[in-house]
């Protein structure tokens, strides 16, 4: 339509309005709840869910291997080989949540009948009261809650190289072991090439499921660092010379492993003059002494302060040591805290410090701009040097 | 426990820009407001993350309606008279207009962006001109009226240009122009932040569009839209609002046909006199309503008579260059291979591949937002939801990833630079993500289409009779200011508006 005499037409307010009317005039009365961009949201992250113990079996002399399927066996939400699930542990008076690398792939998840995730975890030297606890007393029926599919730890196709390299340690195979199952499986589109370093060659996490599914695009290389005179394979440390050996020249280095692994590999890195794009490391964890960061009060290392949690209008006062963080704190007091990476990156567990003075992680700051400005703080990797009150959400 | 006082003047149901902003208005009344967020922090989409060590904005490009700190446009003097105080960054330029055949840039001023557009067209000056002005005496109607309703002779009196323009689509306005096609091409790139082809979108949120973006130019919070959301959010808990986070509201409970509080997914049952809601009508009357059979048809007959409008798609990359090293020059591009704003509407139904494509390069109004040696840039298309309903939980991250592919490849290729050659880190945001979030229905973040079936002026016109259940007010982009960051703010002031007035109504 051309209207060139639309400067005289004084009309419009009154037509649009019509037009309006009969437009509801003919809509159906009958109610449309489709929302299916917000149920496939819902599918992928329907948070935490209640699973089921369908399996517990050795991935090596020191670890465990468990299976978690729902109760009725039905298809669990999609994740990211590399990324990790966080478990609920309902111990004593407390609800510790713990994040885990998923060892299982992704298709394993999605399976028409008993889908499942697993998680494989070590036995502690003393310092882990959870990894314990999977180890000795969880049992096939036992019941969690865990929510599956966290954290950045995946390959992207759209930036990560064709080739990948993987530097594992220990059980930080696990992510790994995730990415080899799905290539395996055809899903997940690179070459891998796990270099993998134990201490001994009878306590290697999940030799045997892993070498079932070596191939032209899948290759383990065990590197051990203990004194075996027998082992052919690599020996030593995930050395520059070693990583080298095994790179293409366009590669993308992925590390996961124990903390004193991530200071070495910095090092070793660096001599090969990789470019920053191409190196992913798995979020560090919670520290195991914070009191060895630079910067941390020495003269608090044995103080314990107190606590006032706000939730709502709600106040809670605890006891809080110096050397734990904010979330430790809250668990053992058994006031629920949403935590995801318990590495100060993703945010689950952000916190108002009303007042008081904490010391905050320099390995584990992944906080925004704003939120520094206005005392927040990822509780997971903050620890309280003086009496401190916070609010956290009402779980 | 006692987590929330036994009853609250108002419940806010959503704590993003709408809702903090009616939370502010009315705690600025002196009122007891509640906000029940279901993320763990302020904002929305007016939000920012961190990946690798570095934070990402999510989804600001550019808000509209701040001004110069001398010259205040409403939001801006909203933000200002709260006393939120933002640390705004203007961003120097309108757009550059990437083009079949058109390379340019335009700066905001009425004046300035005709100059421009003369310079490529020439001939074209007083055209353009007479159109810029034309839409920036509705704009200040619109504004005026929105606040100073008046009778009909008055307004005509008063508005002409903008009673006389009400009935029209933005494309009549156009053609009465007779420009030439090129000059029609540079005066159209900003459609898609209101979202409908120029054959159904009335001139009147065109001239507002223009006469905002062109006429006073947009703005970036320093660090963030999370700068803006906390900080309305900060402020509004000084003035001593309760902000709860993680708190997802399932029910509105009405009684005798009034709102009377709401019940948490967690169990709580909240009360208050009031209730303003982010969330979209259609989920409100098909789903939240306690009883259900509270919900006169005339709602659901409501909602389903409107089109949904648009929802986001976004790749953003932290780039391990410059954006000098890599050619990118502009804050913000608008590239396309049409400027047939209908065509456009058209193809954002489906699933790709997308033409109409927004860049932004934060680096550019802002040096310090990534590291040095890095820049930002983030590649957009708004789709609407119709393609994206299709997608199923197995098929999304084929899909996500496909879309995600055909746009880097599209500005690469702009570019002249592999930009997959030099990710450092890439998120990519899509509908089901918004949806996650945020909750909003089907991932829709404009609300309801701008149409001259669903014009602003018929919404302020009928807004009584919409009024369906008493004492529940609705705040965000489904509601009369449409889409956009500074809009939100808008429809947040406006439903508290309507509850002050409501309340000083029923104290007579």
């Amino acid at each position: 339509m051309k209207v060139k005499g639309f400067l005289k037409d004084v009309g419009g307010a009154s037509r649009v309005t019509k037009a309006r009317l009969a437009a509801f005039e003919n809509a159906s009365a009958a109610p449309v709840r489709l929302d299916p961009i917000g149920a496939v949201a819902r599918e992928w992250h329907p948070g935490k869910l209640d699973l089921v113990v369908t399996d517990v079996r050795p991935a090596s002399r020191t670890t465990t291997t468990v299976r978690f399927e729902r109760p009725d066996g039905g298809k669990l939400p999609p994740f990211y080989a590399g990324q990790f699930m966080v478990v609920d542990f309902p111990i004593g008076e407390s609800l510790l949540s713990r994040p885990y690398s998923i060892s299982s792939a992704p298709y394993q998840a999605r399976l028409a009948e008993h889908a499942f995730v697993e998680i494989t975890v070590r036995r502690s030297k003393g310092d882990g009261l959870i990894c314990d606890y999977i180890n000795d007393a969880v049992k096939v029926g036992d019941t969690f809650r865990g929510m599956i599919g966290c954290g950045q730890f995946y390959y992207e196709p759209l930036r990560d190289a064709k080739h990948v390299v993987a530097l594992a340690g220990g059980v930080g195979i696990t992510p790994f072991a995730s990415m080899a199952r799905e290539i395996a499986n055809g899903t997940l589109d690179f070459d891998l090439t796990i270099l993998y370093g134990s201490v001994s060659s009878d306590d290697i996490t999940l030799r045997n499921e892993l070498e079932q599914l070596h191939s032209d695009r899948l290759h383990i290389v065990h590197v051990l660092s203990g004194d075996e005179p027998d082992w052919p394979g690599e020996r030593g440390f995930l050395t520059a010379e070693l990583i080298k050996k095994y790179s293409a020249p366009d590669t993308t280095y992925f590390i996961c492993g124990p903390q004193v692994m991530y200071q070495f590999l910095r090092e070793e890195l660096k001599k090969l003059d990789i470019p920053q794009r191409r190196v992913r490391f798995e979020v560090f964890g919670q520290a195991k002494d914070i009191t060895a960061f630079e910067g941390f009060p020495q003269e608090n290392r044995d103080k314990t302060f107190q606590l006032t949690v706000m939730r709502g209008l709600h106040k809670d006062v605890i006891p809080a040591m110096a050397t734990e963080s904010l979330v430790v704190a809250l668990e053992r007091a058994g006031i629920r805290i949403e935590t995801g990476c318990r590495s100060g990156e993703c945010g689950f567990c952000r916190t108002k410090v009303l007042a008081g003075n904490v010391y905050i992680c320099p390995e584990n700051d992944g906080r925004r701009a704003a939120d520094r400005d206005f005392g927040y703080v990822h509780a997971c990797a903050a620890y309280p040097q003086s009496d401190v009150t916070i609010k956290i959400p009402i779980e | 426990m006692d987590f929330y006082k036994d009853h609250y003047d108002v419940i806010v149901i959503g704590g993003a820009l709408a809702g903090l902003s009616a939370a502010l208005m009315l705690a600025d009344k002196g009122k007891d407001v509640l906000v029940l967020e279901r993320h763990n922090l302020p904002g929305g989409i007016a939000t920012s993350f961190v990946r690798g060590g570095i934070e990402i904005e999510a989804a600001l490009h550019e808000m509209m309606s701040i001004g110069d700190k001398d010259n205040r446009l409403k939001v801006g003097k909203f933000f200002d008279d709260m006393g939120v105080d933002i640390d705004w960054l203007k961003v120097p330029e309108c757009y550059h207009a990437a083009l079949p055949g058109l390379e340019v840039t335009l700066h905001p001023g009425l004046e300035t962006f005709a100059h421009e557009v003369d310079a490529v067209v020439p001939g074209t000056y007083d055209k353009v001109l007479r159109l810029l002005n034309l839409c920036n005496t509705v704009f200040d109607s619109v504004n005026e009226l929105s606040i100073h309703p008046m009778s009909k002779p008055m307004m005509l009196l008063k508005h002409e240009a903008f009673v006389k323009t009400a009935g029209y689509s933005t494309q009549e306005v156009l053609d009465t122009f007779d420009l030439p096609q090129k000059a029609l091409d540079l005066l159209a790139p900003y459609w898609i932040y209101v979202g409908t082809g120029f054959r159904e979108l009335p001139f009147t949120i065109y001239s507002v569009l223009m006469a905002d973006y062109v006429g006073y130019g947009s703005f970036i919070p320093r660090k963030f839209s999370h700068e803006m959301s906390l900080k309305m959010a900060e402020r509004a808990e000084a003035m001593g609002v309760q902000i709860e986070y993680r708190q997802h509201v399932d029910k509105i409970l009405v009684r005798d046909g009034k709102a009377y509080g709401v019940r948490t997914a967690r169990g709580d049952e909240i009360h208050a006199d009031y209730v303003i809601c982010s969330a979209y009508p259609n989920k409100v009357y098909t789903d939240m309503i306690e009883p259900a059979d509270a919900v006169p048809a005339g709602a659901i007959k409501m909602v389903n008579g409107r089109r949904l409008s648009l929802t986001a798609f976004s790749v953003i990359l932290i780039l391990d260059k410059t954006a000098e090293e890599l050619g990118i020059r502009d804050y913000s591009v608008f590239h396309g291979t049409t400027m047939d704003t209908d065509a456009c509407y058209d193809e954002l139904k489906g699933l790709g591949p997308y033409h109409y494509i927004t860049c932004i390069c934060h680096n550019l109004a802002n040096p310090d937002a990534t590291p040095e040696g890095t820049c930002s840039y983030s590649i957009t298309t708004l789709p609407r939801p119709d393609g994206w309903k299709t997608v199923s939980a197995d098929d999304y991250d084929r899909v996500k990833h496909d879309v995600a592919k055909q746009l880097i490849d599209t500005m690469s290729e702009y570019l002249g630079v592999d930009l997959l050659e030099h990710v450092l880190e890439i998120v990519i945001e899509t509908p089901m993500t918004i949806a996650h979030y945020t909750g909003m229905w089907n991932g829709c973040i404009y609300g309801y289409a701008h149409t001259m079936e669903d014009h602003i002026i018929a919404r302020l016109q009928t807004a009584e009779a919409e009024h369906f259940i008493d004492h529940l007010e609705f705040s965000g982009a489904h509601q009369i200011s449409g889409d956009g960051m500074g809009p939100a703010v808008t429809n947040g002031r406006k439903a508290a508006k309507n509850v002050l007035d409501t309340m000083a109504k029923e104290a007579n």
